[in-house]
């Protein structure tokens, strides 16, 4: 459905995106003693109209007509805040690595499971968009999506499917920096390789590629049954227009995107060294416009050559690199985000920090060593989005912009603040009286009906005296234990397999 | 004092300039937003007066040689993990009470200054959790120098204990047709521990092998905790470790018992208010978990825990365990007890004053008033949030960590 209010650029927008707004009827008010709208000054006593999945109105409370037939969320007391986005993670999936050293083939929305407890988390917290991509232990990874932390399907998740290949500069388990460095390289030449050896077969015997692909079953429709020649800024190779797009094997096409500059990678730093091998990849090959650094905190000795390079970053270790010199045992303190703000590196945070996974904690902690408070917020919100290419999506709450808001009970930076409320796109999602875990890890009590069955609600006849009763509340206790471990164990197979 | 000393000092800079950097580094005039002393209200654009090495005048007013945005009294964590670990504690006897963490410390320890600069001026050291009763615990300060004596603020404070997993991990029951070995030796179980702890008391009561120095001198220290004039600092962190504790301490009268890395206390609030024991909180975990260690389980702390602790009227201190991490340090664990619900001064207490007096050391710090020692910590904002940091430390009065140039 149009909007009539909605502003012909923003109308256009809407039209363009690859978004799939999946839920969409209906319209919400969300009233709020303070809109953080991060486009412009707060709004005090505001009020935002979501219709459609998006904002369609917003600013002072009696300046915007509030519509009669819409669910109303919010109050004087509210902060509404844009949803944060995570600009990389390697958790929700089932297991966060392939084996295999070189698999752009592979897609994450297998490995996506819906009900991870860590989407739980990202709406406990606030989070409204997550890109998530391989984990960190391979060469190149299989390909990431973009998704919303809500729904019982992948289908449901997703905001963009095929977005980003992973890479990684830190060396995979078994392997040394330098077979690191040697695989990555191979990764392209194999593919400079391939595609050399099939336009020299095309042109010896014609159709050789077309044929191959139909005989594999392969699609060779509109698009794909068309030649292009090669595009990107890196190297090339004479000829490829002799054959048609859907001819190419699946294993190499993600690679070929990348190098043509029509794919996001997303490269995984450990230690500075690992910044320049991943400069040097992302150079050889023509991505680095594209080139997203993950790095971990003892990355910003490396700061230069990321501000040299031009390429964003997302911290994904400690705000704080706490480090011993190695020559006076001294232990030294290095606020990262103050380092790369300093050095014009533009910066995401990220809630894999280990303090906390809370966005709007690590937000705070950056405020608190000294970084200004602008450039902290928009480090959970404008420039994660920026970095996923959904700038004109999300990370502010803007008229046409995407109704992905979180309501907080006071200031979001304070560590007394809690989410009360989560929307995506217009559509209320989390209410934290409603949120049995949160509930849990405050009071300690779980909560009724989620526990297995225990003694205590059939009382044996027997031992109905008061040493019965307390062995009972007894196994209750170790049931409860043992489902902690269990859910632990997951958890930690998840995050384990994470690095 | 100041303004007299400026004129002063103007004049005879060259002679007397020494002399003079002796007074200035002693001396200060501190302002601030709001100063919370722990004892009492917070003084809205209060004062601070530091000199030689004690507080001499707290209360309204403004103008001092350092402003800032609020003070605090030094932090003070009695579960600071600051040992030399297995080096801390005596592991051929299960029970060595008489033996102080004292003469196994490390002051020349990079952590002290870690905890210094990130607000904590006095902690509570005591030997590594390895034996049943691992000795006697020392309060000292986190700073100067590297001697004692320096530090000292209250020698054999309490006796540590442990009960749980850790003081049996690693030994193995003797095998049939296995070399013997160090490890071969009891106890090997949870209730091998209580065994020990159980065995040290009744020994002490009976007299049992005093003939031996050492024995006599170990049932001298655990005659003084029956007697009340020692406190019994007790490791407990799983449910069943806290009734441990609690029913020792009611089996042997002991007047006075801190659990330590209480864990799961807030689990039973009957038996911790009957026992009248007190309670050290360990750092709250993200997901209220905290591994064993040792075993392969797990002992769950919820949020509101010290909001529940306070409720009660349980006596209990919040703790860093010395955490590298920025973020989940002592000061940082004082925001996350407000986030389950502590109220700001409570969340102050339980991280000064309180556990000034469980280790019987309020007398000289853990608040801001005449004549206590000058330790400061001075911050950027509202202390314990996360927007705000520590910027600026005095120890007895010297300023150890300047706000200066940092404050930006």
């Amino acid at each position: 459905m149009k909007n009539p209010k909605l502003p012909p650029a923003a109308r256009a927008l809407c039209a363009g995106v690859l978004l799939a707004v999946g839920h969409a009827d209906g319209k919400l008010v969300i009233e709020a003693g303070r809109i953080v709208t991060q486009a412009g000054p707060d709004i005090e006593n505001g009020r935002i109209v979501i219709e459609n999945g998006r904002i369609t109105a917003l600013g002072k409370a009696d300046e915007v007509e509030k519509p009669w037939d819409a669910v109303v969320l919010g109050g004087p007391k509210t902060v509404a805040f844009p949803g944060f986005i995570e600009a990389h993670t390697s958790q929700g999936m089932d297991r966060a690595n392939e084996n295999i050293d070189v698999a752009p083939f592979l897609d994450i929305r297998d490995s996506i499971d819906p009900v991870a407890y860590y989407f739980e988390d990202c709406l406990r917290y606030g989070i409204t968009t997550v890109n998530v991509q391989q984990g960190a232990n391979c060469v190149v990874g299989g390909r990431g999506m973009i998704v919303r932390p809500v729904g019982m399907t992948v289908e449901e998740l997703t905001v963009r499917p095929l977005y980003g290949l992973k890479l990684s500069a830190r060396p995979k388990n078994g392997k040394s920096r330098a077979t690191q460095m040697q695989a990555l390289r191979y990764a392209f030449d194999d593919l400079k390789h391939y595609l050399e050896d099939l336009v020299e077969k095309e042109r010896d015997e014609r159709g050789y590629a077309k044929r191959e692909a139909l005989f594999q079953g392969r699609d060779l429709e509109e698009e794909k049954a068309q030649g292009r020649a090669m595009g990107g800024t890196a190297w090339k190779v004479d000829g490829l227009d002799l054959i048609p797009r859907g001819a190419l094997d699946e294993k190499f096409a993600p690679l070929l995107d990348l190098v043509e500059g029509r794919y996001a990678a997303f490269i995984h730093c450990a230690d500075p060294l690992d910044v320049a091998h991943a400069l040097e990849i992302a150079r050889a090959n023509g991505f680095l416009a594209r080139t997203t650094l993950v790095i971990e905190e003892d990355c910003w000795k490396a700061a230069d050559l990321i501000a040299e390079a031009g390429v964003p970053v997302v911290l994904e270790g400690a705000l704080v690199d706490v480090r011993r010199d190695p020559v006076t045992g001294e232990e030294q303190e290095t606020f990262v985000p103050g380092v790369l703000h300093d050095k014009g590196v533009r910066f995401a945070l990220s809630s894999e920090s280990p303090s906390t996974r809370a966005p709007a904690f690590q937000a705070a902690l950056a405020i608190g060593r000294g970084l200004e408070r602008a450039a902290a917020l928009d480090a959970v919100t404008k420039v994660p989005a920026e970095i996923l290419g959904l700038g004109a999506e999300v990370g502010t709450l803007e008229v046409g912009k995407l109704g992905n808001v979180a309501l907080f009970n006071g200031d979001p930076l304070s560590v007394t603040s809690w989410v009360e409320h989560v929307v995506i796109e217009g559509k209320p999602v989390y209410d934290r009286s409603k949120d049995v875990r949160n509930k849990q890890l405050l009071e300690g009590v779980q909560p009724a009906n989620t526990a297995p069955p225990s003694k205590v609600d059939a009382p044996d006849p027997e031992h109905a005296d008061e040493a019965g009763k307390e062995g009972a509340q007894d196994e209750k206790k170790e049931d409860e234990k043992k489902e902690e471990k269990e859910e632990k164990k997951e958890e930690g197979g998840g995050k384990g397999g994470g690095r | 004092m100041n303004a007299m000393l400026l004129p002063l000092s103007l004049g005879v800079v060259c002679v007397l300039s020494p002399w003079l950097a002796a007074q200035e580094e002693d001396d200060w005039t501190i302002s601030a937003d709001m100063v919370y002393t722990a004892a009492g209200a917070p003084i809205e654009d209060g004062v601070v007066r530091v000199q030689d090495g004690k507080i001499t005048a707290v209360g309204k007013g403004g103008g001092g040689s350092l402003e800032v945005a609020a003070i605090t009294p030094g932090l003070i964590d009695l579960g600071v993990e600051i040992d030399t670990g297995l080096y801390s504690v005596e592991q051929s006897r299960e029970s060595a009470a008489s033996l102080s963490v004292a003469d196994a410390l490390d002051l020349f320890s990079f952590q002290w200054k870690r905890e210094l600069t990130s607000g904590v001026t006095t902690v509570l050291a005591v030997p590594a959790d390895y034996d049943v009763v691992g000795g006697l615990g020392v309060v000292l300060k986190t700073g100067g120098p590297a001697t004692l004596e320096a530090r000292l603020v209250r020698a054999d404070a309490v006796l540590r204990g442990a009960l749980g997993t850790q003081p049996s991990s690693g030994n193995n029951a003797p095998r049939f047709g296995d070399p013997a070995n160090f490890y071969y030796r009891r106890p090997t179980t949870r209730m091998g521990v209580e065994w020990v702890f159980r065995k040290a008391f009744y020994d002490t009561i009976q007299g049992e092998g005093v003939t031996e120095p050492a024995i006599a001198a170990d049932h001298d220290v655990l005659r003084r905790v029956l007697a009340g004039e020692l406190t019994l600092s007790v490791a407990a962190r799983a449910t069943q470790d806290v009734r441990t504790a609690i029913y020792l301490k009611e089996e042997f009268k002991i007047p006075h018992m801190i659990i330590d890395d209480a864990v799961e206390a807030w689990r039973e609030p009957e038996l911790l208010v009957r026992s009248g024991a007190s309670v050290v909180l360990p750092p709250f975990p993200a997901d209220g978990r905290v591994d064993d260690g040792f075993v392969n389980d797990s002992y769950f702390v919820p949020l509101e825990a010290a909001r529940m602790l306070h409720d009660l009227k349980v006596t209990f201190a919040l703790s860093g365990h010395g955490s590298r991490e920025v973020g989940t340090r002592l000061s940082d664990q004082a925001g996350l007890a407000q986030r389950g619900g502590l109220a700001f001064e409570d969340a102050l207490a339980a991280v000064t004053l309180t556990p000034a007096r469980m280790v019987g050391v309020d007398q000289r710090v853990g608040s801001l008033e005449v004549g206590k020692d000058a330790d400061l910590v001075l911050w950027n904002g509202k202390p314990f949030e996360p927007t705000a940091r520590v910027v600026g430390v005095l120890l007895n009065g010297r300023l150890v960590l300047d706000p200066r140039p940092a404050s930006r």
